[in-house]
C-alpha cells in the first residue's frame, strides 16, 4: 500500500486475498458458523428489546426466504442482479479499485437494454435477445470505463467519479422517462419506457406445474455463466493474472512488468459490464420495460456482497444469496410476524458486522490474544 | 461451503424449535386485509402513512385482521402482493400508482382475491389500462383539492392578508408525474380564476426525500416574492414548508393535514383522504358492497378537501373555498388537471 | 447573471455545503490517522435522529446537540472497535454500520413517531444575523446564515491548524503515514486512532443534526440522502485537508444551488429540463477533479490495521 498511488482510493487495505478460493474455505467451518450464530443471537436480543419474539422473527425470516418453492424462487430472483452487481464490485476490488458505481452502471445497462429492446421489438428472439444483452453489457461497460479512463489519465479517484456517476444517471433516467425521448405514453401511471419486444424477454425457467407463479427467469443462467466467466477471467487468463498482480500492489505489478494504468480502463469496463448485465436482466427478465426508479439499492448492497464474499466467485454468489434471503425473508417477517421491515436491516447489519469482525470470533476461539491477520 | 453449512445448521435449529411460525390463513369468519406500500415506506408522513392509518382504523372499528408489507424496491411489488394473495387474504390493497402493472399480474392469477389500487387502475404488460373484475381502482381528483387550496391562496394573495403582501403564490412538486401535477394544476387553475393578477411560480425538487433541496427551492421562490408555498413533494416538501417558516410567510400542506408541521405557517392543506378510501374499501368488502373498476374519491364524496385553516386565514377565504367546494360538487366548476405554469 | 452569482445563490451554496463539509472533515480526521471510515453517512443519520429525539424529550437545544454528537461518536466507536482493536475489514465494518444506522433510525422513527411525524416547534439551531447586508453580494450572502455554517468554517480553520501546525496534529498524521515509526517514538497509535474515529463520528453527526434541527426541523427516514458519501468524495477531492474538503464542499454546494436557481431560467425558448439541472453538482465535481485536482494520495497507512510487534 505504501506509495501506491493507483491502488485504493480512500485507502482500504490491499486487495483481499488472491489465494486460491478453496484454501480459504477449507480452513474449517467453525469461525464463520460461530460468527453467524453470534450475530443471530445479538439480533435476537435486539428483537427482544423491541418487544417482539425472536423465534417468530427468525422463523418468518427463514421461511420467507426458503420456506416454499415459491419463496426460494423469489429469493433467487433478487439474488441474480445482486450477485452480478457483487461481481462488478469484486472484480474491481481485485485490482485495488473501489467500484461504488455498480448502481449507476446497472441503470445505464438497463436503459440501453430497454431502448434497444423496444426499438427493434419486431426482430425475432434469436437476434433481439443477444442484441439487447450486448446493449446492456456494453453500455454498463462504457459507463464504467469512463471512471477507469479518468483515473488512468488524470488520476481522478474512482470513488469520486463513480459516486457522482450514480447520481447523474438517476437524474438522466428521470428526464428520459418522465418527459424525455424514452418516455412512452401509457396508463401505467408512472414514467416508463416502451415495452421491449417479445424476442428480448428472458423466459421463465421454472414451469408453472413445478412452482406456480414463479418469476425466476433465464437470467439465473446468465448469472451462473457470469460467475464462471469471473472465475475463468481471473484465474485462467493472463489478463486475470495481471489484474490480480496489480491488486497486490504496484511493486508486485512492476516486477511482473505490468503497467497498472493500462488495465484500469479495462477493469472498470469489465466491472461495468457485469453491472450492466444485471440491469439488462432486470429489464428482460422481470419488468420487460424500464420503470423510473426501479432496481433501487442493488449497487449499495453489492458492495457488502462483494466484501462478504471476499471477492471470490463462489463467495460473492453465496453472499448475494444471503442478502437476497434477508430481503425476501424480511417481507414475510413483516407480514407474518408484524415486525417492522427495518428490523431486518438491523439484523442484516449485525450479521455483516460480526462476520466482518470474524477476527473477534477467532480471538475468542484461539484465546491467544490478538488475531494474526485481518480479513484479507 | 462453510456458509451453506451455517445456514443449514441454523435452519434446522430454528424450524425444529418453533415448528413453523407465521400466522397463516385461519379461514373462518374474520376478514383479512393486506396493505402493500410502495417504496416510500410507512414513514412518509403523507401517502403511505395515510393508507396505513385507514387500515388501522378499519382494524379497530370493523374487527378485521390486517397486515402490512413495505416494499423496498419496485421488484418487490409482485411478490409482496402475491404473498398476501397466496395466504388467502380477502382484500389486498396496493398503495400507489407504481403498482398498476404488478396488481394486474397478481390479480389475474388470483381471481378469487379482491384487490384495490390507490391512485391507479390495473395496467397490462402493453401498458394499457385494463379493468379486472376483482380490482377496485381508487382514484382521487387531486385537482379538486388543489383548486380548493388555490382559492384560499388566491384570496389571501389578492387581498394582501397578513404577510402575503407580494401577490405571488407558488408550488413545488417532487417530480413531474400525474398525481403530483394534478394538485398543481388545480391550484394554478383556481389562482388564475380567482385572482388573475397574481403571479404564479412552480418548481420541482426532483426528490421526495431531500428536505434541504426542498428548502432551497422554497427560499428561491420566496426570493422571487412568493408568499404562499404549496408543497406537493412528500418529505422534500417538508423542507419547502421549512423555508416558509423561516422567512415568516405561508405554506400549504398536501395529502394529510399538515397543520401540525408548522403551526402559524401552514395555513391549510390539500387533503387526499387516502385513509378514508382504504377504510371505505375495507368496509365495502365486509358489507359485501365491493365494487370493482373505477371508484372516484372527490369532493362529492368527501374524498378530497381542504384542511384545518390557520387563524390568519380570513373568513372571506374560507367562504370562497366553501363556495368553490359546493360548485365542484355540483359540477359547476371542473378544475383543470394539466399544469399551466411549469 | 443574478441566477448564476446572485447573493441568493451564494447564500444557498453555504447552506448546502455545510453538511458535506462536516462529513468531509470527519473523513479527513479519521483517514489522516490511518482509519477508513465510510460509516460517516450512518453517523450523520444517527446524529440527525437523536438530535431530534432529545430535542423533543427535553426541549433543550444544547442537550440535543450533545446527544447528536454522542450518537455519532457511539456509532463510530463500534467502527473503531472493529477496525482498530479487532482489525476487521474497515470497509465492511463501515458498510455494516451504515445499514445499521438506516435500519435503526427508521425503526425508531416508526415506533416513536409513527404516522404522526416528529413534532413541530422543536428548538432549532438558530441563525446568526450580521449587520453586513450592506456589502453587496458577499455581505448579503453572509448576513443571515445558520450558526452551524459559521461553526463549520471555524472548525475547518481549527482543524487545518491542528493538523498542520501543532505537535498533536503532527503525531496524528504520523500515525497515519508511518505508524510503526510513530509507535517507536512512543506515540500510542491505537488511542490516537480511536480518538480520531470518535471525532469523525461526532463531526459527521453535527452535519446530520444540522440537517434535522437546522434546516428542516424534523426527521424523515434516510434524510441524509447520501451526503455522507459526498463528504467522502469532498475529502478525496480536497486532498485530505480540512480546507480542501471545505472548498470541495463549496463547489458541490454551488452546483446544487445552481440546480435550483436555474429552474425558472431560460435561454430564448429553451428551458433546462429540471431533472437534468440536478446533475450539475455531480458533473461539476467530476470536471473540477479531472481538470484541476488530478492525482491525490491518501495517507500511506490508510486503511491498514496496525499491529504492535511482539503482542
Amino acid at each position: 500500500m505504501t506509495g501506491a498511488t493507483q491502488t485504493s482510493p480512500t485507502g482500504p487495505q490491499a486487495a483481499p486475498s488472491v489465494r486460491q478460493p478453496t484454501a480459504q474455505w477449507a480452513q474449517g467451518p467453525a469461525v464463520p458458523v460461530v460468527s453467524v450464530l453470534i450475530s443471530l443471537a445479538l439480533g435476537a436480543v435486539f428483537v427482544l428489546i423491541s418487544g417482539h419474539n425472536p423465534i417468530d422473527a427468525y422463523a418468518a425470516l427463514l421461511l420467507g426466504a426458503f420456506g416454499s418453492p415459491y419463496d426460494i424462487s423469489e429469493t433467487l430472483v433478487i439474488a441474480v442482479p445482486l450477485t452480478l452487481a457483487g461481481l462488478s464490485v469484486a472484480v474491481a476490488f481485485r485490482t485495488g479499485l473501489f467500484n461504488i458505481g455498480a448502481q449507476g452502471q446497472l441503470l445505464v445497462g438497463a436503459l440501453a437494454a430497454g431502448a434497444v429492446g423496444a426499438r427493434f421489438a419486431d426482430l425475432p428472439g434469436i437476434l433481439l435477445l443477444p442484441l439487447t444483452l450486448a446493449a446492456g453489457v456494453l453500455a454498463g461497460a462504457g459507463y464504467g470505463a469512463i471512471a477507469g479512463y479518468l483515473k488512468a489519465t488524470r488520476g481522478v479517484n474512482e470513488v469520486i467519479t463513480t459516486i457522482m456517476q450514480n447520481y447523474i444517471v438517476v437524474f438522466v433516467m428521470h428526464w428520459l422517462l418522465q418527459n424525455g425521448p424514452m418516455s412512452a405514453p401509457n396508463a401505467l401511471g408512472t414514467p416508463a419506457s416502451a415495452p421491449i419486444g417479445a424476442g428480448a424477454i428472458l423466459p421463465i425457467v421454472i414451469p408453472n406445474e413445478i412452482v406456480p407463479l414463479s418469476r425466476l427467469h433465464a437470467g439465473i443462467l446468465l448469472a451462473i455463466v457470469a460467475v464462471v466467466v469471473f472465475w475463468f477471467l481471473l484465474w485462467r487468463t493472463s489478463l486475470g493474472y495481471e489484474l490480480r498482480a496489480v491488486g497486490l500492489g504496484a511493486r508486485a505489478a512492476a516486477q511482473a512488468g505490468i503497467d497498472p494504468k493500462r488495465r484500469m480502463v479495462l477493469v472498470m469496463a469489465i466491472a461495468g459490464g457485469f453491472a450492466g448485465l444485471a440491469g439488462m436482466i432486470q429489464v428482460s427478465g422481470v419488468f420487460h420495460r424500464v420503470f423510473d426508479g426501479f432496481s433501487a439499492g442493488f449497487g449499495f448492497d453489492a458492495i457488502a456482497v462483494a466484501l462478504l464474499g471476499k471477492n471470490s466467485p463462489v463467495g460473492v454468489a453465496l453472499a448475494g444469496l444471503l442478502f437476497a434471503a434477508f430481503a425476501r425473508g424480511g417481507t414475510i417477517m413483516q407480514s407474518n410476524a408484524s415486525i417492522s421491515s427495518h428490523l431486518v436491516e438491523v439484523v442484516e447489519a449485525i450479521v455483516l458486522f460480526v462476520i466482518a469482525a470474524e477476527a473477534i470470533v477467532r480471538a475468542i476461539a484461539d484465546r491467544r490474544g490478538t488475531p494474526a491477520e485481518a480479513l484479507a | 461451503m462453510k456458509r451453506v453449512l451455517a445456514f443449514a445448521l441454523i435452519s434446522t435449529f430454528v424450524v425444529a424449535a418453533c415448528g413453523g411460525g407465521g400466522t397463516g390463513g385461519g379461514g373462518g369468519a374474520t376478514i383479512k386485509v393486506g396493505l402493500v406500500t410502495d417504496v416510500g415506506g410507512l414513514n412518509d408522513k403523507s401517502f403511505n402513512s395515510l393508507a396505513n392509518t385507514g387500515r388501522l382504523d378499519a382494524e379497530k372499528d370493523l374487527k378485521v385482521q390486517t397486515s402490512v408489507i413495505e416494499s423496498k424496491k419496485q421488484e418487490d411489488y409482485v411478490p409482496n402482493l402475491t404473498t398476501f394473495a397466496q395466504q388467502k387474504y380477502d382484500l389486498v390493497i396496493a398503495v400507489g400508482f407504481l403498482m398498476t402493472n404488478a396488481t394486474w399480474k397478481v390479480a389475474k392469477q388470483f381471481p378469487d382475491v379482491k384487490f384495490a389500487i390507490i391512485d391507479g387502475a390495473p395496467a397490462n404488460d402493453k401498458g394499457d389500462s385494463e379493468n379486472l373484475p376483482n380490482v377496485a381502482n381508487l382514484f382521487f381528483k387531486e385537482q379538486e383539492a388543489g383548486y380548493l387550496v388555490g382559492v384560499i391562496a388566491a384570496t389571501m394573495a389578492k387581498d394582501k392578508v397578513g404577510k402575503a403582501t407580494h401577490n405571488t403564490v407558488c408550488s413545488m412538486g417532487g417530480i413531474p408525474i400525474p398525481p403530483v401535477d394534478r394538485y398543481i394544476a388545480g391550484y394554478q387553475d383556481a389562482v388564475k380564476t380567482v385572482s388573475p393578477s397574481t403571479t404564479i411560480l412552480n418548481g420541482y425538487s426532483n426528490d421526495f426525500v431531500d428536505q434541504a433541496k426542498g428548502k432551497e427551492v422554497g427560499l428561491n421562490h420566496i426570493s422571487k416574492n412568493c408568499d404562499i408555498l404549496f408543497q406537493v413533494a412528500g418529505g422534500s416538501g417538508l423542507g419547502y414548508i421549512a423555508a416558509a417558516k423561516e422567512k415568516g410567510v405561508y405554506a400549504i400542506g398536501v395529502d394529510a393535514d399538515q397543520a401540525d408541521v408548522a403551526p402559524g405557517t401552514v395555513i391549510t392543506s390539500a387533503l387526499k383522504r387516502v385513509n378514508k378510501a382504504v377504510y371505505d374499501t375495507i368496509k365495502a368488502v365486509t358489507d359485501k358492497t365491493y365494487k370493482s373498476g373505477d371508484n372516484f374519491f372527490s369532493a362529492s364524496n368527501d374524498g378530497v378537501g381542504y384542511g384545518k385553516l390557520d387563524a390568519v386565514v380570513p373568513a372571506s377565504a374560507k367562504s370562497a373555498a366553501d363556495q368553490a367546494l359546493a360548485d365542484i360538487k355540483s359540477g359547476k366548476i371542473k378544475p383543470k388537471d394539466t399544469v399551466q405554469v411549469k | 447573471m443574478e441566477v448564476l452569482l446572485g447573493a441568493g445563490v451564494l447564500a444557498a451554496t453555504l447552506r448546502l455545503a455545510t453538511p458535506i463539509a462536516l462529513a468531509g472533515l470527519g473523513g479527513v480526521i479519521t483517514e489522516r490517522s490511518g482509519v477508513v471510515n465510510i460509516a460517516l453517512e450512518g453517523c450523520m443519520l444517527v446524529g440527525a435522529f437523536f438530535g431530534i429525539l432529545v430535542a423533543d424529550k427535553t426541549g433543550s437545544l444544547p442537550l440535543a446537540l450533545v446527544a447528536a454528537l454522542a450518537a455519532g461518536a457511539a456509532l463510530a466507536a463500534l467502527h473503531a472497535l472493529a477496525s482498530i482493536t479487532f482489525r476487521a475489514d474497515q470497509i465492511v465494518s463501515g458498510m455494516a454500520l451504515n445499514i445499521l444506522a438506516l435500519g435503526l433510525t427508521s425503526y425508531l422513527d416508526y415506533e416513536l413517531y409513527g404516522t404522526t411525524g416528529t413534532p413541530a416547534d422543536l428548538p432549532l439551531i438558530p441563525d446568526l444575523s450580521l449587520p453586513i447586508a450592506g456589502i453587496p453580494l458577499v455581505g448579503e450572502a453572509l448576513a443571515r446564515q445558520n450558526v452551524a455554517v459559521w461553526v463549520t468554517v471555524v472548525l475547518v480553520v481549527l482543524l487545518q491548524l491542528y493538523l498542520f501546525r501543532t505537535v498533536p496534529g503532527l503525531r496524528l498524521r504520523a500515525v497515519g503515514e508511518h505508524p510503526r515509526a510513530a509507535d517507536t517514538v512512543g506515540i500510542d497509535v491505537r488511542m490516537t486512532r480511536y480518538w480520531a474515529v470518535l471525532a469523525s463520528g461526532a463531526l459527521a453527526a453535527l452535519g446530520g443534526v444540522y440537517l434535522s434541527l437546522g434546516v428542516s426541523g424534523s426527521f424523515t427516514d434516510g434524510m441524509t440522502n447520501g451526503k455522507g458519501f459526498i463528504g467522502l468524495a469532498a475529502m478525496i477531492f480536497g486532498r485530505w485537508t480540512p480546507v480542501g474538503a471545505l472548498i470541495a464542499a463549496l463547489l458541490f454546494g454551488y452546483g446544487d444551488a445552481l440546480s435550483v436557481s436555474l429552474q425558472g431560467a431560460s435561454i430564448g425558448d429553451f428551458r433546462f429540463p429540471v431533472q437534468l439541472l440536478s446533475t450539475i453538482p455531480y458533473l461539476l465535481t467530476i470536471f473540477a477533479v479531472a481538470g484541476f485536482v488530478g492525482r491525490s494520495r491518501p495517507p500511506a497507512a490508510d486503511g491498514i490495521p496496525y499491529e504492535k510487534e511482539g503482542h
